[in-house]
């Protein structure tokens, strides 16, 4: 990623999207439209300073919503360009209200609230199309309850955990958990805000709210108006105080996820979603469970499948030894539903197809191997393209020219091609480059025979 | 006319592409359509099967 920021021959258009394509393979005519960052790409340092300021925040995109961060943002820590970025959406000042924080913390005076989207255009000879995937929505299958119990996640929220960049710094803490940790840090806050109030009322009377609230309740002071008033704020204190000891205790009990199992197939070779294979997600889940396991030596693994693909070099192997050295374990069967079980533990309910049985198995986290997607932008690009697009969305291409769209000069690689791993990503990438070198070659020898 | 090559898409993929066609002398415009490069593979903690870091 280095490399694409810093070499001399590539020019690098982050938050951008291409508005129109005129032209033929040789020579084509593009319109770009470089999106407003509200922030000078030629003076950010990308230092961090400004979001450090930022008062405003809000869910972090990049972790999938797991961790937070501000209105003014980079989207990941290592990030090229660094330039930082002002979300539109959420930011005060863009909003009418009073702020400006960010550009006052701004050392390299980058941030311009007036910036406007440009218009650039550009002339080239062919173009490659390399817009990826999107991740399936687990929600639209209501049986595994993604969404509902909090302990059911994705595969890729799951990386964000396993991160030492990520929202717990690479630790297995479940969502859960996470949430009451959260809901303890906001109760904190409001019972400190009602002890400072009732500690008033404790330093002009000489007394504890406790031991005065034992005589208010058998009747003394009645018709004092100053202390009904005490008795009123120290009701309101154990409404927010109980229930955050309760939550305390229950914390107490929290540990990082030990027991995990994963669920192939989650929207894909599924009648009712994708019919097809999407490829990467059985090694995909075998990587993670062999992650975790690093993590923490007692972690266990099951991983829920019909079958375990593993086809490609290496890949029987890496399972195998995943079984041996990393507590994984490989159950043949699919998945019925998972239900919420005490703890929040969820529970998995699915067929064991060697001994014929429909069993029931607790976990601490459940893992979805959710497909591969075809990329939400793929119709709009396509039109403006006027390229063809497959029956499930992906980008058409024939067997016998499997880079080449529906239109010369427009070539396609990696997952908007269809499903496939990192290795035939970047070998189809390369292949992809070698086809369009061919085009500016072809329509240079044509111009000069002419 | 033109040497120059579009790459839509700065993910894995795209990366790939833009500096191969780099390194073999061509002027490449790379659009992406979010803040920063890297795609879905930025977000990957390793990856397999070397168990590398993603980034």
């Amino acid at each position: 990623m280095l490399d694409v920021g810093r070499h001399p021959n590539i020019e690098l258009l982050a938050y951008s999207e291409v508005e129109k394509v005129e032209g033929e393979a040789g020579d084509f005519r593009i319109t770009v439209r470089r999106k407003a960052r509200y922030v000078d790409e030629d003076k950010c340092t990308g230092c961090g300073a400004c979001k450090e300021k930022c008062p405003t925040i809000v869910p972090d995109a990049f972790n999938r919503g797991l961790g937070q961060r501000k209105a003014i943002y980079s989207w990941f820590a290592q990030g090229i360009p660094s330039t930082h970025t002002i979300d539109p959406q959420y930011c005060r000042q863009l909003n009418g209200k009073k702020c400006g924080v960010c550009k006052k913390g701004c050392k390299a005076d980058a941030i311009n609230f007036d910036q406007k989207e440009r218009i650039i255009e550009l002339e080239v000879a062919s173009i490659i199309v390399a817009t990826g995937y999107d991740i399936f929505d687990p929600a639209l299958i209501h049986e595994y309850q993604y969404g509902k119990i909090a302990n059911v996640v994705t595969a890729i929220e799951f990386e964000r955990l396993l991160s030492a960049s990520g929202p717990t710094g690479g630790h297995l803490d479940r969502p859960s958990d996470r949430a009451i940790e959260a809901e303890i840090e906001e109760l904190e806050k409001k019972a400190a805000k009602s002890q400072k109030v009732i500690g008033k009322f404790e330093e002009q009377h000489g007394e504890s709210s406790a031991e005065f609230y034992t005589r208010y309740e058998k009747g003394e002071f009645k018709g004092d108006e100053e202390r009904e008033k005490w008795a009123e704020r120290y009701k309101e204190h154990l409404a927010i105080v109980e229930p955050l000891e309760a939550l305390k205790k229950r914390a107490e009990g929290f540990s990082a996820a030990k027991r995990l199992a994963f669920i192939q197939c989650v929207g894909s070779r599924d009648a009712r979603f994708y019919p097809f294979c999407s490829g990467y997600c059985c090694m995909h889940s075998i990587k993670e469970a062999i992650i975790a396991h690093e993590h923490g030596s007692e972690t266990t693994s099951t991983i829920f499948g019909m079958d375990i693909r593993a086809v490609g070099k290496g890949f029987e192997e890496y399972k195998v030894r995943g079984g041996n050295n990393s507590n994984i374990r490989y159950a043949r069967g699919r998945v019925a539903e998972i239900i919420e079980g005490p703890d929040n533990n969820p529970i998995v309910v699915y067929e064991d197809t060697r001994e014929r049985k429909v069993k029931e198995e607790e976990f601490d986290l459940v893992i979805l191997a959710t497909a591969c997607a075809p990329n939400s932008g793929v119709k709009q690009l396509a039109e403006i393209l006027d390229i063809e697009i497959d029956r499930f969305g992906f980008y058409k291409t024939s067997a016998n020219q499997p880079l080449d769209t529906s239109r010369p000069g427009i070539f396609v690689c990696g997952c908007a091609h269809g499903p496939m791993d990192i290795p035939e990503s970047v070998a189809q990438a390369s292949s992809a480059a070698a086809r369009a070198v061919q085009i500016v070659t072809a329509s240079e020898k044509l111009r000069k025979a002419s | 006319m033109s040497r120059d090559i579009l790459v839509i898409g700065g993910g894995i993929a795209g990366i790939q592409s833009s500096l191969d066609l780099a390194e073999m002398g061509f002027k490449v415009h790379l659009v992406e359509r979010l803040p920063s490069i890297g795609g879905k593979m930025a977000q990957l903690d390793k990856t397999f099967p070397t168990n590398d870091c993603a980034i």
